[in-house]
């Protein structure tokens, strides 16, 4: 089996931590689904411990080419990727790699908030019960420190015994980062965290995102483009395309750079109609 | 192509279109100034002195309006550009009519005194420099022509010679006694004030820049600095 495992460097030891090592780099990405090309063309190399935004209209890819990350398009029948993606130097999609590994190293949060029906505590040591973890004293441990790191753990440290479907829409949602956050990830993906919560929830998850960086690396779709300024470091636009023989549309990656760039002085003019609101 | 935020551009348009008419307006006070200055029009100076109230509440409407629109529309891109210079240039306006203002002030303090012909001759030439870089500018701003505005610190060069000669005429005047000091004083500030309309007329020309690229000419400034840092120690002074 080959070894994915992000390589042990702390965060002290790393020569400069403005020059951050890639963890994913695609190449010539594109995603099928079936014989319709959803995505193509995406070369993106994702920063360690950066906060990289995917923003654009609806259908460009964004969303697909999130799910590559963690392999969830494996899950689709007629889904099929092309080109490359490098995972700390590792082919993800190499036959030896295995998918559950990858979803273990990489974390994903939905857009609607999903506990399990089960104790807030539960929902915490699920993963790592999963992952052979027994003792109890061990379990508090993670369950805590899962809760903390999501900001949760003071609003729900006396009442970890009932049911998780009780919280708010916004605790919700954090118990979902921490439920992430048990099994000690590398990446964690967001796909639109925040769209169903209102603006205090959304204040708090992306404030949290920031705390977030110190250990992971964070990809976030976001349909909310001030979301994109607001917590990103770096912003990938994506676009849908035309294709005059089929007509069908196929997203592409416009522009790749620092989300400061993205919305003070982007470099293709299709950006900078987007982020302005001229479109179409 | 469908824009999604008609209002909010409809009113980044009126900001552009009250900052082309208070340019108008400065543009239009320099060789109003001037003809005050050399003619020693008190009734013009006065005239001048008190539309600088005009001036100031249409800079401040300017002002205001492109701070709400950062607090309530988050303009992004070529948009944020647009708003941010429009803080700057109306206070470089606003800044201007100031100077002919003082332009006017300066003709009060030296009424009676009479200034000889080679004086007057650099003054008009001054002006006329100082109004044809305002125009310039001002045409580049409105039409978006930041070749026209790259090429405004070489235009305002001509201006700053003028600006050297008329203080070695001051001189040469003061020396020959044709103008007593206190005169000769008064001169020399409104040589400055010229100058700075130059300046300001430059200053424009930089944000049309910025708002059309976004360049900066502090980036310029930033790169030489660097470069300047990095080099050995070794290779001396200039």
């Amino acid at each position: 089996m080959t070894n994915i495992s992000r390589p042990e460097v702390a965060a002290d030891d790393r020569p400069d931590r403005h020059v951050a090592a890639n963890v994913f780099e695609t190449r010539d990405l594109a995603v099928y689904y079936g014989k319709f090309r959803a995505v193509r063309d995406v070369n993106l190399d994702i920063r360690e411990r950066e906060i990289t935004a995917f923003i654009g209209p609806s259908g460009c890819g964004k969303s697909t080419v999130l799910r590559c990350f963690d392999r969830m398009n494996d899950l689709i029948d007629s889904a099929r990727v092309e080109g490359t993606i490098r995972y700390h130097g590792v082919d993800l999609y190499d036959a030896q790699v295995d998918p559950v590994e990858v979803r273990r190293r990489i974390g994903m949060v939905f857009q609607k908030p999903n506990p399990f029906p089960k104790s807030i505590y539960d929902n915490l040591a699920f993963g790592p019960r999963l992952n052979g973890v027994k003792k109890k004293a061990e379990l508090d441990d993670i369950v805590e420190s899962s809760l903390k790191s999501a900001a949760l753990w003071d609003e729900v440290k006396d009442r970890l015994k009932s049911s998780a479907l009780g919280l708010s829409g916004g605790q919700q949602q954090r118990l979902c980062i921490a439920r992430c956050v048990a099994v000690k990830p590398d990446v964690i993906l967001m796909d639109e965290p925040c769209s169903a919560l209102d603006p205090i929830a959304t204040a708090r998850i992306e404030d949290l995102m920031r705390e977030l960086t110190n250990e992971y690396t964070i990809i976030i779709v976001t349909h909310n483009m001030q979301q994109a300024a607001r917590v990103s470091d770096r912003t990938a636009f994506f676009t849908t395309e035309v294709n005059a023989e089929s007509d069908r549309r196929t997203g592409v990656l416009v522009e790749y750079n620092p989300t400061s760039t993205i919305f003070s002085n982007p470099d293709d003019e299709r950006t900078e109609q987007y982020v302005t609101g001229r479109f179409g | 192509m469908t824009d999604l935020r008609q209002n909010f551009h409809r009113d980044l348009d009126e900001i552009r279109s009250l900052i082309a008419r208070l340019g108008a307006l400065v543009l239009e006070l320099i060789p109003r100034v001037t003809e005050v200055l050399l003619d020693q029009d008190l009734e013009g100076a006065e005239y001048v002195v008190l539309g600088d109230a005009d001036v100031d509440a249409r800079a401040l409407d300017i002002e205001d309006r492109a701070l709400r629109m950062l607090a309530l529309q988050a303009p992004v891109a070529g948009d944020l550009r647009e708003v941010a210079s429009a803080l700057k240039i109306s206070a470089d306006m606003e800044r201007s009519a100031d100077l002919c203002c003082n332009v006017c002030k300066a003709a009060r303090r030296i009424y009676g005194h009479e200034l000889d012909p080679k004086l007057r001759g650099i003054i008009q030439k001054l002006s006329d420099q100082a109004t044809k870089e305002y125009r310039e500018a001002l045409d580049a701003y409105v039409n978006a022509d930041a070749v026209k505005a790259a090429a405004l610190p070489d235009i305002d060069g001509y201006l700053d010679d003028l600006h050297r000669q008329f203080l070695q005429q001051i001189i040469e005047s003061h020396t020959a006694g044709s103008i007593d000091l206190q005169v000769a004083v008064q001169l020399a500030l409104v040589a400055r004030f010229y100058e700075r309309l130059g300046d300001h007329a430059v200053n424009l020309g930089n944000k049309v820049r910025y708002i059309t690229s976004g360049w900066m000419p502090e980036q310029e400034a930033l790169a030489r600095l660097r470069a300047r840092d990095s080099e050995p120690e070794s290779s001396g002074t200039e």
